[in-house]
């Protein structure tokens, strides 16, 4: 296809500067992403004893004891059930000032710190925040756009090549070449799952802010009230004002499975609820679950004194609303299908975050000064923040891996101790690589994160005994993938140190990557 | 190239809100029906009107045309609305 040079001209301006706005942000996202994906293992391999799954008898003791404590619980109270993301079921509710409580069996008194580890949940805030509280979110639905908006210009600018390079990938003497191949050829073969991520990111991060706009503007001000009955099962009811007792917990789960079956779907499996009006005569309950073999899993909403269905949205069965709801979410989350489509999405996640950091490196080349030892400033200064920040983050995720581990052993907070070492580690990977020359920096940052990544499975060895020899020997899938996955990652940070070693010794000598020394 | 983002981002966001707007209410059967598919519509298709926006030759020509057209989509939408002709 042939385009006008103006247009190419336009697109590639385009290109590099949502690449140098958003780049950075999206390595971060894409990177943490790609391990968000295995949020359950993780939470497995991160809590220090192994529970065993709860009971249902376990859950109704909870929902009873907190139901009877706590008023406003009384309202709305949320719970999962056992061994859907913890071992033990979890309720938890809003009290009268909007801050969310959270029982277990274990810790029947409210708490605004969740149960279970805090990791898996540090790696997801570094997803989709940055780690910046509240406005981290917004920023990365902005982050997304810039990247939708770099998706399209990078499509364009590639089109009239497209089919004609797109298994081109040539080594050789012109590495640029080869760099931009590489870019080019895991930009195209992913770009459908990149377009999902685009859409649903900007849609998950920013659907209120979008809401609050388009209400006034094109839904007359009707949307805000229209929302509930698109986006929840059960509908909203007022309290009768007459007490009645609710049924057994069980018997909700009981049912939701069972009208599943009777929709078509065997493999159902509740969730969590969602109870309202626990003790009035109108008590609604909604269980959702996950349905391995539909996109996104679906709700069954209950009268929760007498059990009768009231609502289903179930996979196969539901408006046109609640299924593409559901689609964004399995789409972004990837919880749909077995352990396959996890590992696509995680293997998916890294290209992802490869395309970003060549991205740098094309740009950084692009404007090599190839006749002259000294480089431009804007090339040593993107060199000098992709190492520390790209490089950097590689080694803060590790470093909260390790604190997880190590610090509840030694008797300390892991909560609080994780961060630190999260973003504490990053700040000085920045700093580092701000004060050492570009080759030498990222040699030795790479080192490092060979070296904490190596880490993870000592440090789970050493506080845990899980040493993963161990864990393969007991079937524990998660505990050994997790260690496994990190020696896997130290030895490619091992192999990308060395790989900029010798491009610093033997690659062309005019360019920030070359050795200062030699 | 700075105008003609301007008119991407600005006008370009109310033409692409008229269009979803104009959609969702235009199918058949009650706007509520079609809620959620066209918020997940909105971003792609205001991604494509920035993206669009740079073809025109001027900022100006950008900014006159987009914000036109969201204008022009505007009105037909709230008259539509405001006239009962559309639920």
């Amino acid at each position: 296809m042939k385009l006008k040079p103006a247009t190419l001209r336009t697109f590639t301006t385009l290109h590099s500067w949502m690449g140098l706005v958003a780049g950075f942000a999206l390595f971060v996202a894409f990177y943490a992403g790609a391990i968000t994906v295995f949020h359950q293992p993780l939470q497995q391999w991160a809590t220090p004893r192994t529970a065993a799954i709860g009971s249902l008898d376990d859950a109704q003791h909870l929902l009873d004891d907190v139901l009877a404590r706590y008023p406003e619980a009384r309202e709305h109270v949320g719970m999962t059930f056992p061994g859907y993301e913890l071992a033990q079921p979890t309720a938890y509710w809003q009290d009268h000032h909007g801050t969310w409580l959270f029982a277990t069996p274990d810790h029947l008194a409210g708490n605004p710190t969740p149960p279970g580890a805090s990791l898996p949940e540090l790696i997801n805030q570094l997803h989709y925040t940055l780690g910046i509280p509240v406005a981290g979110t917004w920023l990365m639905g902005v982050v997304s756009l810039l990247y939708g908006i770099a998706l399209v210009s990078g499509f364009v600018i590639h089109l009239p090549r497209l089919v004609k390079d797109l298994f081109a990938l040539r080594p050789g003497r012109n590495l640029k070449r080869f760099w931009q191949d590489a870019h080019n050829v895991i930009g195209v073969l992913s770009l459908p799952f990149h377009i999902v991520f685009a859409v649903t990111g900007a849609l998950l991060c920013l659907m209120f802010v979008l809401m609050l706009a388009l209400n006034p503007l094109i839904y007359d001000g009707k949307l805000m009230a229209a929302s509930a009955a698109a986006m929840d099962t059960a509908p909203i009811v007022q309290k009768a004002g007459v007490a009645r007792p609710l049924s057994p917990l069980a018997s909700w789960h009981a049912r939701s499975i069972e009208v599943a079956r009777d929709q078509g779907i065997a493999d159902f499996v509740p969730g969590y609820l969602k109870l309202a009006h626990a003790g009035d005569a109108h008590a609604v309950v909604e269980i959702t679950g996950t349905a391995p073999r539909g996109l996104g899993g679906g709700a069954v909403a209950l009268d929760a004194t007498s059990g009768a269905v009231i609502a289903t949205q179930l996979p196969g069965a539901r408006d046109a609303n609640h299924a593409t709801l559901a689609a964004v979410y399995a789409l972004h989350f990837g919880d749909y299908g077995n352990v396959a489509v996890q590992w696509l999405y995680f293997l998916l996640g890294l290209g992802g975050a490869f395309l970003f950091y060549s991205g740098n490196l094309l740009w950084i080349e692009s404007r090599r000064k190839r006749r002259q030892p000294e480089q431009g400033r804007s090339s040593i200064i993107m060199a000098r923040a992709t190492v520390g920040i790209c490089i950097g983050v590689c080694v803060a995720v590790s470093a909260a891996f390790v604190a997880a581990q190590l610090l509840p052993w030694l008797g300390w907070n892991a909560g609080a101790g994780e961060r630190w070492a999260c973003f504490g580690s990053w700040a000085l990977c920045a700093i580092w690589a701000s004060w050492r020359a570009p080759s030498r920096a990222a040699q030795e940052l790479l080192w490092l994160a060979a070296l904490v990544t190596a880490l993870i499975p000592l440090a789970h060895g050493l506080a845990t005994g899980w040493w993963f020899w161990r864990s393969a020997a007991a079937g524990h899938g998660a505990l050994f993938a997790v260690d496994i996955g990190a020696l896997a990652l130290a030895i490619g940070f091992a192999a990308l140190a060395r790989a900029t070693a010798r491009r610093g010794r033997t690659g062309g000598t005019n360019s920030v990557w070359a050795d200062q020394r030699r | 190239m700075w105008a003609r983002a301007g008119a991407g981002v600005l006008p370009g966001f109310f033409l692409a809100a008229a269009l979803i707007g104009l959609l969702g209410w235009l199918l058949p059967g009650p706007w509520e029906s079609t809620m959620v598919a066209s918020l997940a519509a909105f971003f792609p298709l205001w991604i494509g009107v920035i993206c669009a926006a740079f073809r025109f030759s001027s900022g100006r020509r950008a900014w006159l045309w987009l914000g036109g057209l969201a204008l022009l989509a505007l009105g037909l939408l709230w008259l539509l609305q405001t006239s009962g002709w559309v639920r």
